[in-house]
């Protein structure tokens, strides 16, 4: 029983850090710009049927590499011809179009890949477990974790060491303050906003080797994203990382004990935090507005 | 303005509506187009009632709309064979689930209500998806279907007619629009208004704001349940996607595109909405990136919707 | 006597910023009170605490002898405690007409009205009429207040404010960026209420000529305390005010 509890568990934690990638990225986004990125589940379709595609001529390591930098491309595309005209607007129309978008995604990869799920190759290097006493250690599900690990970490020294990553936290503070220091406020939310589809993108590619490869793929983890902000705090990115790692483990033990229940209790976790405290748990109080 | 041009909308309405199998049919349609056009707009008009009205960004009503009809459905398959009693049903279902969630997030506002109304949208969805044996899960509830309505010679075969099941419909829109109407005209709707125009003012003028934005909130969720409740009835189906995060898109933008600020844009809204969808799908399997594009074009070119170049009269 | 406003050693951080620190004051029933200081003493932190925007780290506000400390701003409004802000706050893209029926119906307990009555809307519309004509407003009643002079959207603010029937009013900064002939008509219009209705007034102003013109008495707040408090004759003479306004005397 305790094998089955750890394994559920460790798997919940490879769950949970794909949606604490995918909510980081999207938490990027909505911090600086004040955008809700629905369309970043298509992002993360877009990236992992790419790395598919890829695959046979790039090999596994080229499509993690490449799908991820090319879905960041569109990305920045979609912000500069798209999202960037609504800035000044009532949020309202740029959710509107990111879901317009969302839609065109879906379908689109649903025409051009077709509506069955995919089988994606992962190397056979890392299908094997790890040890024979941990045997739900998997290669593949140990190396996710660590370079999810691994991606979070030079997110955060991005953020804290670059000028980019200085000029986004300040601008995720006070925007207007920092345009008038002279930095191109607009150039800057189009990197963040690649930065924030990138992270997608790598995430999908990721997902993809264990979830499978289907078109509604995109959509399916985007609302444990939106749970991973809520849970871990409006406007934070360590409470948003905290966030897709608590509802991930949360929901793999739930598999246990109520596996009807798996999907459901992220959400159930969702509404105790919003009774409880409504700003998330490592969240900025001022941020609910 | 003067009595005869504050109701001037409400016959114009009135007779396009009335005479809609009609003049639809005449155009290519069908009776069962009409039908979905004004169970869609009702939706979308009770939304409105929420987002245009009182200015609060609800991206997920698709939930109580989708309770509303599995109300319906799980009433008539499981329970009692009455139409009137399975509609009854489903509006309690979607009326009282928008009271328990309203009160969560009642906190929250712009954009991140947005995104805790779409996250509970889904667990609804979830719930019907998996609970196969009660929902019919992904394949949706079947083995029921609409009965007529009514008492003895007040009977209306709902079951037999296409055309009658559309006046029944239509009847239910113009209570709820009537009701709206008087609710959005009252003491209570201008204090909508004052949160919708300055929340902050509102607020400092005694409003108490999170109340009143929660009764909005159980106001529209409740029209948005009853169009559910008749969207089963009419399709004598339902299934997950009447829940799904692109059903509360498809009622945002039907808001949006029919004018936010105007009480019948949402219709007109539907009414485009469901031709195109309509047109659109006969041709092609991919119509949801049309639709998809069509959202990106109207946000862009065409925020005010069509009746958003109407000049704003003073609300009397 | 009874002070209207107590408000007992209230300190206000934001983090590490203190804002307001341990500041008392006591404003009689009536009274016109100016409250002055440098930019940054805490002047607006200090009426966002009375009125509720803010509830404070520490310390009490009493109101007519109630612990409203922590009472929402709508609460505070039910009370009697109406302001006005320093960005003025109205309903931009409704008429005059339409933003002072707000305020009128809200106060005569029509938050939950879901019908209309004949007599209920008469009733509205001659205090409309009243507060309209407090300034003259009446013949732009049907403009949109956001299309109106700046001066004129101020005195909707403080019109709407008077339409709750207040018995304390704060005003912040009314006369912020106005003409002199503006200025002039506010402090008129302040004047007025003040001595008609026997309005308890506090008053953030950085206009003095306004201020001693129409103040009872002065506070002088810097670095989120009270500095100094008395007439203006008091007040402007005093070594301390000249410090905190014009850096170290010469």
């Amino acid at each position: 029983m305790a094998q089955l509890v750890l394994f559920d568990a460790f798997n919940g934690l490879v769950v949970g850090a794909f949606y604490a990638l995918m909510a980081l990225g999207l938490s990027l986004i909505l911090n600086l710009s004040g955008v809700i990125n629905f369309a970043h589940g298509g992002f993360l379709a877009v990236a992992a049927y790419l790395a598919y595609t890829l695959i046979p001529r790039l090999g596994f390591w080229g499509g993690l590499v490449v799908a991820p930098l090319l879905t960041a491309g569109l990305g920045l595309l979609v912000e500069r011809f798209l999202i960037r005209r609504l800035y000044g607007r009532d949020p309202l129309y740029s959710l509107l179009l990111t879901f317009g978008l969302a839609y065109v995604f879906e379908d689109g990869t649903r025409v051009l890949w077709g509506a069955q799920a995919l089988p994606y190759p992962v190397p056979p290097s890392l299908s094997t477990p790890v040890s024979a006493t941990l045997f739900f250690l998997t290669g593949y599900r140990v190396f996710m974790v660590l370079l999810v690990a691994a991606a979070v970490t030079a997110l955060f020294l991005v953020l804290a060491r670059t000028r980019l990553g200085i000029r986004i936290r300040a601008g995720t503070q006070d925007l207007e303050t920092v345009s008038v220091l002279g930095i191109n406020v607009r150039v800057l939310r189009n990197l963040n906003f690649g930065l924030g589809v990138y992270l997608a993108g790598l995430a999908g590619v990721l997902a993809a080797g264990m979830l499978g490869l289907e078109p509604t793929i995109g959509s399916s983890l985007i609302m444990p994203s939106f749970v991973a902000i809520i849970v871990g705090g409006l406007g934070s990115l360590p409470g948003t990382l905290l966030g897709g790692l608590l509802i991930g483990v949360a929901s793999g033990v739930t598999t246990v004990f109520f596996p009807s229940a798996t999907e459901a209790v992220i959400y159930v976790m969702m509404a105790a935090v919003l009774l409880v405290r409504p700003h998330g748990l490592l969240g900025d109080a001022a941020r609910i507005r | 303005m003067s009595r005869l041009e504050r109701h001037a909308p409400a016959f114009v309405a009135s007779a396009l509506l009335v005479t809609m199998p009609w003049w639809l049919q005449a155009a290519g349609g069908y009776t069962e187009l009409a039908s979905r056009i004004v169970i869609l707009g009702l939706a979308a008009m009770g939304l409105n009632f929420l987002l245009g009205f009182t200015g609060v960004l609800s991206f997920g009503h698709a939930a109580y709309f989708g309770l509303g009809g599995y109300g319906v459905a799980m009433t008539l398959r499981y329970l009692v064979p009455s139409s009137a009693v399975a509609i009854l049903v489903g509006v309690l279902a979607g009326t009282v689930a928008a009271a328990i969630i309203g009160a969560l997030i009642v906190k929250l506002r712009g954009v991140y209500f947005a995104m805790v109304t779409i996250a509970f949208g889904q667990v609804f969805y979830f719930v019907a998806f998996r609970w196969n044996r009660v929902t019919g899960g992904d394949d949706g509830l079947t083995g029921w279907a609409r009965l007529p309505v009514g008492v003895g010679p007040l009977t209306l075969d709902l079951r037999g007619s296409d055309l009658a099941f559309y006046y029944f419909v239509l009847a239910l829109l113009g209570l709820s629009a009537a009701a709206m109407g008087l609710l959005l005209r009252s003491p209570f709707g201008r204090t909508l208004l004052a949160i919708r125009e300055n929340e902050r003012r509102a607020r400092f003028l005694g409003i108490p704001v999170e109340r009143h934005i929660w009764l909005s909130f159980v106001v529209s969720a409740l029209f948005a349940s009853l169009a559910g409740a008749l969207f089963a009835l009419l399709n004598n189906f339902i299934d997950p996607r009447a829940l799904r995060w692109d059903q509360s898109g498809n009622f945002v933008i039907m808001a949006v595109l029919g004018g936010m600020r105007s009480f019948w844009g949402p219709l007109v809204g539907a009414g485009v909405f469901v031709l195109l969808q309509d047109l659109i799908s006969t041709r092609t399997q991919s119509w949801m990136s049309f639709v998809g594009a069509f959202f990106v074009l109207v946000v862009l070119f065409f925020p005010r919707g069509v009746l958003g170049f109407v000049r704003r009269r003073p609300a009397s | 006597m009874t002070s209207l406003l107590a408000v007992d050693n209230v300190t206000q951080r934001f983090g590490k910023l203190v804002a307001v620190n341990g500041l008392s004051m006591l404003v009689a029933p009536g009274e016109l009170r100016a409250v002055i200081g440098p930019n940054g003493a805490g002047k607006t932190t200090f009426f966002n605490l009375v009125s509720g925007l803010i509830a404070p780290t520490s310390g009490r506000i009493y109101f007519d002898g109630r612990d409203v400390t922590a009472l929402t701003p709508e609460q505070r409004v039910g009370l009697g405690i109406a302001r006005t802000f320093q960005i003025t706050e109205i309903f931009p893209e409704l008429t005059v007409g339409e933003n002072l029926r707000i305020a009128v119906e809200v106060t005569s307990g029509q938050r939950l009205r879901l019908w209309r009555s004949r007599r209920r809307d008469g009733e509205v519309r001659v205090r409309v009429d009243e507060l309209l004509g407090l300034v003259g407003l009446q013949p732009r009643a049907d403009r949109l207040v956001g299309e109106l002079s700046h001066g004129d959207q101020r005195a909707t603010e403080i019109l709407m404010a008077l339409a709750l029937e207040p018995r304390l009013l704060l005003l912040d900064e009314p006369t912020a960026g106005m003409s002199d002939q503006e200025t002039y008509g506010i402090a008129e219009l302040i004047r007025r209420i003040h001595r008609d209705q026997r309005l308890t007034i506090l008053l953030v102003e950085h206009d003095m000529r306004v201020i001693a013109h129409l103040a009872d008495r002065i506070t002088v707040l810097a670095e989120g305390a009270t500095l100094a408090e008395g007439t203006f004759g008091e007040i402007c003479c005093d070594d301390r005010v000249q410090t905190a306004y014009l850096g170290a005397a010469r």
